[in-house]
């Protein structure tokens, strides 16, 4: 196969501000043929928090607490979940000509894009791989949260990859469900997320991670990404955008207010033990945003845990049981004295308050 | 209604098949805009949309609204100049109604065209739409809608 021609990007360290500058700017030069193929690189020197295109800042950030401790808040281009950033995460992005990946399913582009990004990861010694449907994963924990924007044939695909891990910082920064157990939280996100420098027991230079996803993008991609510079448009395009993406305007645009995600906790008892359920609803779409497990309670594979809080993200309140069920059609699981039907019953009955507790109660069991 | 790969494709509408966008002129002169079938399986299950604003002006093949599926963000671009006029309150509550009935309750925007005469020349209609649509699933590699 022919191999194209693509430019490598090495940033350095860019402000959240200057980051969404940049996306947006690319991708538009990318659109319009001013800008080749590119794989980028950047890091963040200082605290920020990052919502996706469509997200509302009051719902998922602590707006207060940024405020207080001077963090920047910004709003991605790209899609996708809100993000605590600092000198832990490392940044790569993909600018592509959507055509040339011959494959037009949006999802079948972030699994190519995940796939190779976890191929670049285990050439650093970490059995990374993809975890659908926009995550990479190293042992059922998230190493590597993405998101992408299109404009035309014009792709950006990003990647933010932990080095390292402050996970009391960024239960700080972000609206979490499990938020008021502090502690637990604090073991949750642990068991839930994980970092190069917790599974190397060292942290990698940027320069030996960006070389090993440099390889395996190039690998795949059938792309030489030469080293360059951004071209005199492009910065002249990313100065333009910059005084848009810094204002209000653009940083509060869709915001809608937290009382419409609200945070809802329940205990669950049964012969298998405690299920403790948090999970947040977008009372306007009637969908779950995020939910987690924790309590006391036997599971293998342990990663269940983690995978089942996947398949319930974005699921139709109406539609838990179902999701629930089929999740555990296809899984292979073994659990002591617990039963599918038990986290059912503690999603529903978490629920509860906001759909009129439609389930019937059966004695014993349930908190 | 015609299917092109499993994605329906209504013969009377009027498609930018680039954009994968269709167009209807409705009797008060109004037009509205929305995602083809093909464009949504693409997509998978759309999650959030955002249209641009009541009475702001958007130009012929720019974005008139965006969309967010499996953290995806993509604009849905305009096949036709106008002034949009209406925004699609039922798709604000819940966006999947463009999956789930693109052509009918999933609309996009309404606009008041500034020269539907004009602009629509270029959009392709009939059996021509569903051959465009067929060149651009084969170029694609599209299995077929779901």
């Amino acid at each position: 196969m022919n191999r194209c021609a693509g430019r490598r990007l090495d940033l350095g360290v860019l402000s959240p501000e200057t980051y969404v500058a940049t996306d947006r700017a690319l991708l538009e030069c990318r659109e319009q043929g001013l800008a080749p193929d590119t794989l980028l690189f950047l890091e963040f020197a200082r605290p920020g928090a990052l919502v996706g295109f469509h997200q509302s800042i009051s719902q998922e950030i602590q707006v207060a607490y940024c405020r207080g401790h001077g963090i920047p808040v910004q709003r991605r281009v790209t899609g996708g979940g809100a993000l605590y950033v600092d000198d832990g995460v490392f940044g790569w992005e993909l600018y592509l000509d959507r055509a040339a990946l011959g494959r037009a399913d949006l999802g079948d582009v972030a699994k190519l894009l995940c796939t190779l990004a976890a191929e670049g990861l285990r050439e650093l010694g970490v059995p990374a791989c993809y975890r659908p449907r926009n995550d990479i994963e190293v042992d059922g924990r998230k190493i590597c949260g993405t998101g992408g924007v299109y404009d035309g044939d014009a792709l950006l695909y990003h990647g933010s990859l932990l080095l390292d891990f402050d996970v009391e910082r960024m239960l700080d920064v972000l609206r979490i469900p499990a938020q008021k157990w502090r502690d637990k939280a604090i073991v949750a996100a642990r068991e839930r997320v994980t970092s190069l420098r917790s599974l190397l027991g060292t942290r990698p230079t940027a320069k030996a991670v960006s070389d090993a996803l440099a390889r395996a993008f190039s690998r795949g991609l059938h792309t030489d990404f030469a080293p360059g510079v951004l071209s005199q448009a492009e910065q002249a395009w990313r100065e333009r955008t910059r005084l848009e993406i810094a204002s209000d305007d653009w940083i509060y645009q869709h915001d809608r207010p937290e009382t419409e995600t609200p945070v809802l906790e329940g205990l669950y008892r049964c012969a298998g033990g405690l299920l403790r359920t948090a999970l947040s609803v977008d009372a306007r779409t009637g969908r779950i945003r995020q939910i987690w497990f924790t309590g006391d309670f036997f599971v293998h594979p342990k990663r269940l845990v983690a995978d089942l809080e996947a398949a319930l993200r974005d699921v139709a309140v109406a539609d838990v049981r179902l999701a629930i069920e089929r999740f555990f059609g296809q899984y292979p699981v073994e659990m002591l004295l617990l039963s599918r039907e038990d986290f059912c019953r503690a999603v529903e009955d978490t629920l509860a308050p906001i759909i009129g507790g439609t389930r019937v109660a059966v004695p014993g069991v349930g908190a | 209604m015609a299917v092109v790969r499993g994605c329906n494709i209504p013969e009377d509408l009027s498609y930018n098949v680039e954009n994968n966008v269709w167009a209807r002129r409705e009797a008060d002169g109004t037009v509205t805009v929305g995602l083809t079938a093909y464009a949504c399986s693409l997509a998978g299950e759309i999650v959030a949309y955002t249209p641009k604003k009541i009475s702001k002006e958007v130009a012929k093949d720019k974005s008139c609204a965006t969309v967010e599926s499996g953290k995806w963000v993509g604009p849905v671009k305009i096949p036709v100049t106008g002034e949009v006029t209406q925004t699609n309150e039922a798709v604000s509550a819940k966006p999947g109604l463009i999956n789930k009935d693109p052509y009918g309750e999933g609309w996009i925007v309404r606009i008041k065209p500034n020269d539907w005469n004009g602009d629509s020349v270029s959009l392709k209609t009939g059996q021509d739409a569903l051959q465009a649509f067929e060149a651009k699933m084969q170029s694609e590699g599209f299995k077929g809608c779901h």
